[in-house]
């Protein structure tokens, strides 16, 4: 099974909306009232409807204005962290390096949306369910590509095999003297974005400098998780012992009438 | 106490145990309903029960009497958990526990450690309501507090998870005749003796 990237070149996205137009008609999600927030921001973020969407970026640089738009959806991590805290097994790692969500074991408990290193997954109280971007794993599977970049008309969206995407991320970047986005071999992801010169994730809004996966999800899945079943254990183990070595603690009766 | 032998002595009063079974019970529910959902080989678990979300709901309804119950333990035996000074002796001989102690510092209501154990179930009880509170609401928090929540509310499952088993065992094989103080709510004469001297003394005084 191959092993797929979605390349988003931030340098070549002419900000057009057409992949989220054609986000919303591939999975059926329905528009959202939105209103005028000053920029050209539109809808103003994710949400349960919206699973990907351009940020617009306003960025002054030497006295000149830069106008970045960045195409933002599920990241698609190697290792995600919504799956590693994920109860029910809704959210899920594909072999084609997809992370998909089944809304029929999702329970809405929200673990997700606190584990997420890119804030994604969005909640909605009326479904009492998350939803996000699952890199349309139906059209994936079936030899097409996922609708956004089916729609792209700048060449900004590409989708193929993981190798030969990295490998046009890293040309694109060296032509353009620019950077590939994330940057953590640690923490690998099955999209990936190359930013135009000089644009660096912190001047991003809602981009993530330093992804990779949450200490604190570590910390509660790693060590809090095995040690809930080996602090009960050993505080069961140590019970039973205290019991067979010194046995229980008897009451000791005092005479008739001594004080 | 009609129907009570004459050495037994009433230690826990109904509104008490009553309280005492509210505040277990649901605990107890939580701590298996909240295993189910850490667990994925503990499936069984939410299977049972009905599915994974019924047990989400489950979790989060018993953890509003488990609020509930705390609160009101608070207020009923806050007073008799206070720790003084005697309680350091105690605590040095572990109570007599672990080995032979010499001189234990007569106990008045509660010893040391049970004390200890009130103050726990408080302290992580009020973390797991209001870390439990910040999960269910975790759409209107920024990640990071919500990831926060999360992590505070496996921490304070695992302490209290893990003192439930020991006060189990203290409150029935291990102190044998104690059991009967969340049951009848009667003990022995021994029993408070050798548990609770002080309170016993100044019971009988009046």
């Amino acid at each position: 099974m191959a092993e797929y990237i979605k390349l988003v070149d931030v340098s070549r996205c002419a900000g057009c909306r057409g992949c989220q137009v054609a986000c919303k008609q591939w999975n059926e999600l329905p528009a959202e009232k939105t209103g005028f927030t000053g920029s050209y921001q539109n809808p103003p973020d994710l949400s349960f409807d919206t699973w990907n969407l351009i940020r617009y970026d306003e960025i002054e640089q030497d006295g000149k204005l830069r106008w970045i738009m960045r195409h933002d959806a599920c990241m698609h991590c190697d290792h995600p962290a919504c799956v590693k805290v994920c109860p029910t097994g809704a959210l899920a790692k594909t072999d084609e390096g997809a992370v998909i969500h089944d809304p029929k074991l999702c329970i809405g408990c929200k673990a997700c949306t606190a584990g997420c290193p890119f804030d994604v997954p969005r909640y909605s109280k009326a479904a009492d369910k998350i939803a996000k971007c699952t890199l349309c794993y139906s059209r994936i599977t079936n030899g097409r590509t996922p609708a956004c970049v089916m729609a792209c008309p700048t060449g900004c969206l590409s989708f193929g095999n993981k190798d030969e995407m990295m490998e046009k991320a890293i040309k694109r970047a060296e032509t353009i003297n620019g950077t590939v986005y994330p940057n953590n071999p640690k923490y690998p992801t099955h999209v990936v974005c190359v930013f135009p010169n000089n644009i660096k994730a912190s001047d991003l809004s809602h981009t993530n400098p330093h992804p990779s996966m949450p200490l604190l999800v570590l910390l509660w899945k790693n060590l809090l998780k095995p040690f809930t079943l080996l602090g009960i254990g050993a505080v069961a183990g140590g019970a039973a012992l205290h019991y067979l070595i010194k046995g229980p603690h008897e009451v000791h009766e005092k005479k008739e009438g001594g004080e | 106490m009609s129907h009570h032998e004459k050495d037994m002595i009433m230690v826990t009063d109904a509104t008490e145990r009553i309280a005492h079974w509210i505040l277990a019970l649901s605990c107890l529910f939580c701590v298996i309903t909240g295993l189910g959902l850490m667990f994925h080989a503990w499936a069984i678990i939410p299977t049972v029960l009905g599915g994974y979300y019924a047990t989400k709901w489950m979790h989060i309804f018993s953890g509003v009497i488990f609020a509930i119950a705390t609160g009101y333990a608070y207020f009923m035996w806050a007073k008799d958990s206070m720790f003084e000074k005697d309680d350091l002796g105690w605590m040095m001989q572990a109570g007599g526990y672990l080995w032979e102690a010499k001189n234990l510092p007569p106990v008045y209501k509660y010893n040391a450690g049970q004390k200890a154990f009130f103050w726990c179930v408080i302290a992580f009880g009020a973390l797991i309501v209001v870390s439990g509170l910040a999960m269910v609401n975790a759409q209107i928090f920024p990640p990071m507090i919500a990831r926060w929540a999360f992590m505070l509310h496996a921490l304070s499952g695992l302490v209290i998870a893990a003192f439930i088993v020991i006060h189990i065992y203290l409150g029935t094989i291990g102190n044998p005749g104690t059991v009967g103080a969340m049951i009848t709510g009667y003990c022995s004469r021994a029993w408070c003796q050798t548990h609770c001297p002080r309170w016993l003394e100044e019971k009988e005084k009046k």
